[in-house]
């Protein structure tokens, strides 16, 4: 990783291990037919609206700021995406899980039903669904989404239950409700009393996301 | 929303060849040559060595092969069946490749061989193919040394074999015919042998004859010693059914190597370049002056009803296009895209931003 020579404008493009897992499947989901923008490390503070130069300075402390080079993790980019919404959008997309934190005994379950608020004039629950990734699965005994009931959803989430990922212990399902029951293992947790993880939820056609920490109880 | 299908017409498919150096750490030339005695003296050391450019023997660069029609060179496989041994097993495996024929012989110029050395590249070295008019081959033998190179600059019509393309080996450097003598054709190969071998791109492999090395100096010959089965030249010594193990004829082809190497110094003798066809596939991304003026970031939102951040970004949102995410119909990222500083987008501007993903 390193930062982007910004004297001249480039972009620089590598597949992402997703990419290159379903390039290796060779199964026809290699396809590219849609793209996404983001603003991954633009701080919105740093834009000055009462810069006493005016106007053109108003994003002095943004436009020539230095970039870091894309990480392949599909999990670690396009995390900030930008959305098309109508002029005079005074409030934004954003998820509401009904916690803002997770604190759940061994062996319990739980129910998510996100939605999202602001958006197109309302809540709502987007039809498309919630992509939910847990970044430890080793806690949940079952992690699942439920909901959304299209083939590519469904071989989406059958997919990830059965690809391995290498050292790699997070999950991500899709669906409008995230079904949940923390694992009833006890070696996992070693000497400690709690585990911890995040769960962060990202609407699909929003783009709105949150990330909220998730703790396990060790019951006996 | 946050995605946008893309356009059939936003896809372009293009392909350049790439030339870059054969040898590892971006080497032009080859300075030294090691073999491993581990390997030479494993089974597979009798039908070839592998050459490594240091003497930690990491780097395979490329291996030699002798190859006799008649099995000449190496110890049979079982003393019942003569002429059944490595180098004819090598031979044969190379006439399949190249020639197509197991009745076929190797014709080096107009001169028919029965026995060849074969220099195949490491696959990762030479990507898809040798670069043409970049191979500086200098080998040393008892009489002297000589510099051999492609004639892929003075053929009208490529000629074809079942390795693809095949180019005659001459005397000179780097594409460039050396100045002909009496030792030579008018063509650049030896006098009496033919050629001094093929260069075959497609399949990384240079063919060395062994007849026109071996041959004496007035006849464009080095004199090299190997162990082979026609008596061409002062140092073949072989006949059939030879009980010589076929890597010392290896080992003669190394050390020729060798000595030309240590002759020269740190020039080098051994330049020869790789080529590789890089496909691109450009995607066009356009995101219009209605699109994409709104931000999910946390920072373009103030407090947690979802504000934005400023008054003024309710009508006129300034947003910074950093990262180009390409998708499949699963919504999984299958590529991504940097730019190299933020691209200002707001409900004046239109952007076009060419992503060019190489294969």
């Amino acid at each position: 990783m390193g930062y982007l020579n910004n004297s001249v404008v480039t972009v620089d493009a590598i597949l992402t291990d997703t990419g290159r897992q379903l390039l290796a499947q060779n199964d026809g989901l290699f396809r590219i037919t849609q793209f996404a923008l983001a603003d991954d490390e633009i701080d919105y503070t740093l834009y000055n609206p009462n810069h006493p130069s005016g106007s053109a300075y108003y994003g002095q402390a943004i436009d020539n700021m230095p970039l870091l080079e894309a990480f392949p993790q599909s999990t670690q980019v396009m995390k900030y995406k930008l959305t098309t919404l109508p002029r005079g959008t005074a409030k934004m997309p954003i998820l509401d899980l009904g916690y803002t934190s997770i604190i759940i005994k061994q062996g319990a379950a739980l129910s998510i039903t996100p939605q999202t608020l602001n958006y197109f004039g309302g809540n709502t629950f987007e039809s498309a669904g919630y992509t939910a990734t847990i970044s430890d699965v080793r806690l949940f005994s079952t992690f699942e989404g439920v909901g959304v009931n299209t083939p590519s959803v469904t071989a989406l989430n059958v997919a990830n239950q059965t690809t391995t990922l290498g050292t790699s212990v997070s999950k991500t399902v899709v669906g409008t409700t995230i079904n949940l029951r923390a694992t009833t293992v006890n070696t996992l947790f070693g000497s400690n009393t709690i585990l911890q993880a995040t769960l962060t939820v990202v609407g699909r056609d929003s783009g709105a996301r949150l990330t909220i920490p998730v703790t396990v109880t060790k019951v006996s | 929303m946050s995605f946008n299908r893309l356009d059939p017409s936003d896809f372009v498919v293009s392909s350049d060849a790439i030339s870059s150096t054969l040898f590892s750490n971006n080497s032009p030339s080859l300075t030294s040559v090691f073999t491993s005695s581990v390997q030479v003296a494993s089974s597979a050391g009798n039908y070839y060595v592998n050459v490594y450019d240091t003497a930690t023997t990491e780097s395979v660069q490329f291996a030699v092969a002798y190859g006799n029609e008649v099995g000449s060179g190496s110890l049979v496989f079982n003393t019942a069946v003569d002429g059944k041994s490595p180098t004819g097993t090598i031979f044969g495996q190379w006439q399949d490749l190249v020639l197509g024929d197991e009745n076929a012989k190797f014709v080096f110029g107009a001169i028919s061989s029965s026995e060849f050395f074969a220099l195949p590249m490491e696959r990762a070295r030479y990507k898809d193919s040798l670069f043409l008019g970049s191979l500086s081959l200098t080998l040393s033998g008892s009489s002297g040394s000589i510099t051999l190179t492609d004639n892929s600059n003075y053929v009208t019509a490529v000629q074809f074999c079942e390795a693809g393309r095949v180019f005659q080996l001459i005397t000179g450097s780097t594409g460039v015919r050396a100045t002909i003598t009496n030792a030579l054709t008018a063509d650049g190969y030896s006098k009496n042998s033919g050629s001094y071998g093929w260069l075959l791109p497609d399949i990384g492999t240079i063919l060395l004859n062994p007849m026109a090395l071996a041959d004496f100096r007035v006849s464009g010959g080095i004199e090299l010693g190997y162990s082979g089965s026609f008596a061409w030249g002062p140092k073949v010594v072989v006949s059939t059914g030879s009980q010589t193990p076929t890597t010392s004829a290896n080992l003669s082809l190394v050390t020729a190597f060798s000595q030309s190497m240590s002759k020269l110094g740190t020039i080098g003798d051994f330049f020869l370049n790789s080529q590789e066809t890089i496909t691109s596939d450009f995607i066009f991304v356009r995101p219009r002056s209605s699109e994409f003026n709104y931000s999910e970031n946390p920072s373009f939102i103030s407090g947690s009803t979802g504000e934005v951040l400023y008054s003024s970004f309710i009508n006129n949102p300034q947003t910074y296009i950093t990262t180009v995410g390409l998708y499949n119909d699963n919504n999984e990222l299958l590529a991504v895209a940097k730019l190299s500083r933020p691209l200002p987008k707001d409900f004046t501007k239109e952007a076009l931003i060419r992503v060019k993903l190489d294969f």
